[in-house]
């Protein structure tokens, strides 16, 4: 006997996506297509995210890098180049956390997504300011929390993401989610293409997220070594760091990860003191020795590099074929 | 409900979903270095608490949460409220 609040069928779960002119996400958010830029600290600068917002989508500014100075200079500059909604996805283990909040306030933005950890008292406190406020997660319990708190929509992020993750996969953590709240679920974790993302729709999922998907695009910013470790990766190439430590993260597998993974068990400290920067290093310079190439498992199902514009119509009219919108809704 | 009763209640919840013994449950236990919970299992443990007693605890409230010591005084304070 299934443990969730009710039984949802497929053509439920389809009625929650589509139309998009119905769609909660798109409504929220004022956005055509209920997809989401995954917050990537380094990666997910502001071309990459102007780029997602002027395709239809929702564009994320990853601060998790940045101090106030240097995000407000970002936002500056994706406002030059889009005039769609974006959002900045900020991270609560952040040391710039509280800086960043008072450059969000002063810049006037819209969306706010909260990641990496407890939020306490932030949620409510953008609420209080009119925030459209997205959170991360990865359990069923924390969800329930945060929409009591205030949250507008709640992001699954299963345990097939790339960069920080939690311990539950998509396919558990979607329905179960979906179930215990009545906010909008977005999936996050493993999804790659129309079919992925037709899955996660079919467990609940009223709008979806993608962080590698985007980083294998003509526009993301970052070293071409990264982009073709991304293309050259399997299913499995994949591994986490960071358990020991107390802060998974999914990263590529090369010889720098492979040493973290030892070190962390013997020397918990000085595997700390190796990882810090290694993202930058995967991002700015390629480097594969020493950077930490933060991807999902969706990596190993990632062929090609195409343009923002094209990932985003290709996977949504993908999901309307598979999940033969058309045939559906013939009637109504 | 009395002190002794609030501490017992958490008592059995902790064992319970930590799986510990009896006696690893000390108020001056840390949760993440001595019981190996993580931040999401005090989320767990703290819904189980709202189920079972009807308080209602904020997200807020959990950060400083260091030790088993903390978490009955949050209860013990809720549940006087």
């Amino acid at each position: 006997m299934c443990k969730g609040a009710s039984f949802r069928n497929v053509r439920g779960c389809l009625n929650d996506y589509f139309p998009y002119s119905e769609n909660r996400v798109c409504n929220i958010l004022g956005i055509k297509y209920p997809i989401v830029e995954g917050g990537m600290a380094w990666a997910g600068e502001s071309t990459l995210a102007a780029a997602v917002s002027n395709s239809g989508a929702l564009g994320t500014l990853g601060a998790g890098s940045l101090d106030g100075e240097q995000l407000r200079k970002e936002i500056a500059v994706i406002r030059k180049l889009t005039d769609k909604p974006f959002a900045i996805n900020l991270l609560v283990i952040s040391p710039y956390f509280e800086e960043c909040l008072k450059v969000i306030f002063e810049e006037k933005i819209d969306n706010v997504i909260l990641g990496g950890g407890n939020p306490g008292s932030t949620l409510k406190w953008l609420k209080d300011e009119g925030k459209t406020v997205l959170c991360v997660v990865s359990s069923d319990n924390l969800a329930k929390m945060l929409e009591r708190e205030g949250a507008d929509i709640i992001i699954a992020e299963g345990s097939e993401s790339g960069g920080h993750i939690g311990n539950v996969s998509s396919l558990v953590l979607i329905p179960s989610i979906k179930e215990s709240i009545s906010i909008p679920v977005i999936s996050a974790g493993g999804i790659s293409d129309g079919k992925t993302a037709a899955a996660t729709i079919i467990l609940g999922a009223e709008g979806i997220q993608m962080g590698t998907r985007f980083l294998a695009s003509n526009e993301a910013k970052i070293h071409e070594n990264y982009k073709n470790m991304i293309l050259k990766s399997g299913i499995c190439d994949t591994i986490v760091t960071g358990r020991a430590l107390g802060h998974p993260v999914r990263v590529i597998k090369n010889r720098f990860s492979k040493r973290i993974l030892n070190l962390e068990l013997i020397d918990k400290l000085a595997a700390e003191k190796e990882l810090i920067g290694s993202l930058g290093k995967a991002v700015a310079s390629g480097d594969r020795k020493n950077g930490s190439f933060m991807a999902g498992q969706s990596a190993g199902r990632i062929e090609d590099i195409l343009s923002v514009e094209e990932i985003i119509s290709t996977i949504s009219k993908d999901i309307e074929k598979i999940l033969n919108i058309d045939e559906v809704f013939k009637d109504e | 409900m009395n002190d002794s009763e609030i501490f017992e209640k958490i008592k059995t919840i902790f064992v319970e979903k930590l799986d510990l013994d009896d006696d690893e449950f000390k108020l001056e236990a840390s949760l993440r270095d001595d019981l190996g919970a993580s931040s999401l299992e005090l989320v767990d443990l703290v819904m189980e608490f709202e189920k079972q007693t009807g308080i209602n605890i904020e997200l807020e409230e959990l950060n400083g949460i260091d030790t088993v010591g903390d978490v009955v005084d949050l209860v013990k304070g809720k549940i006087k409220k």
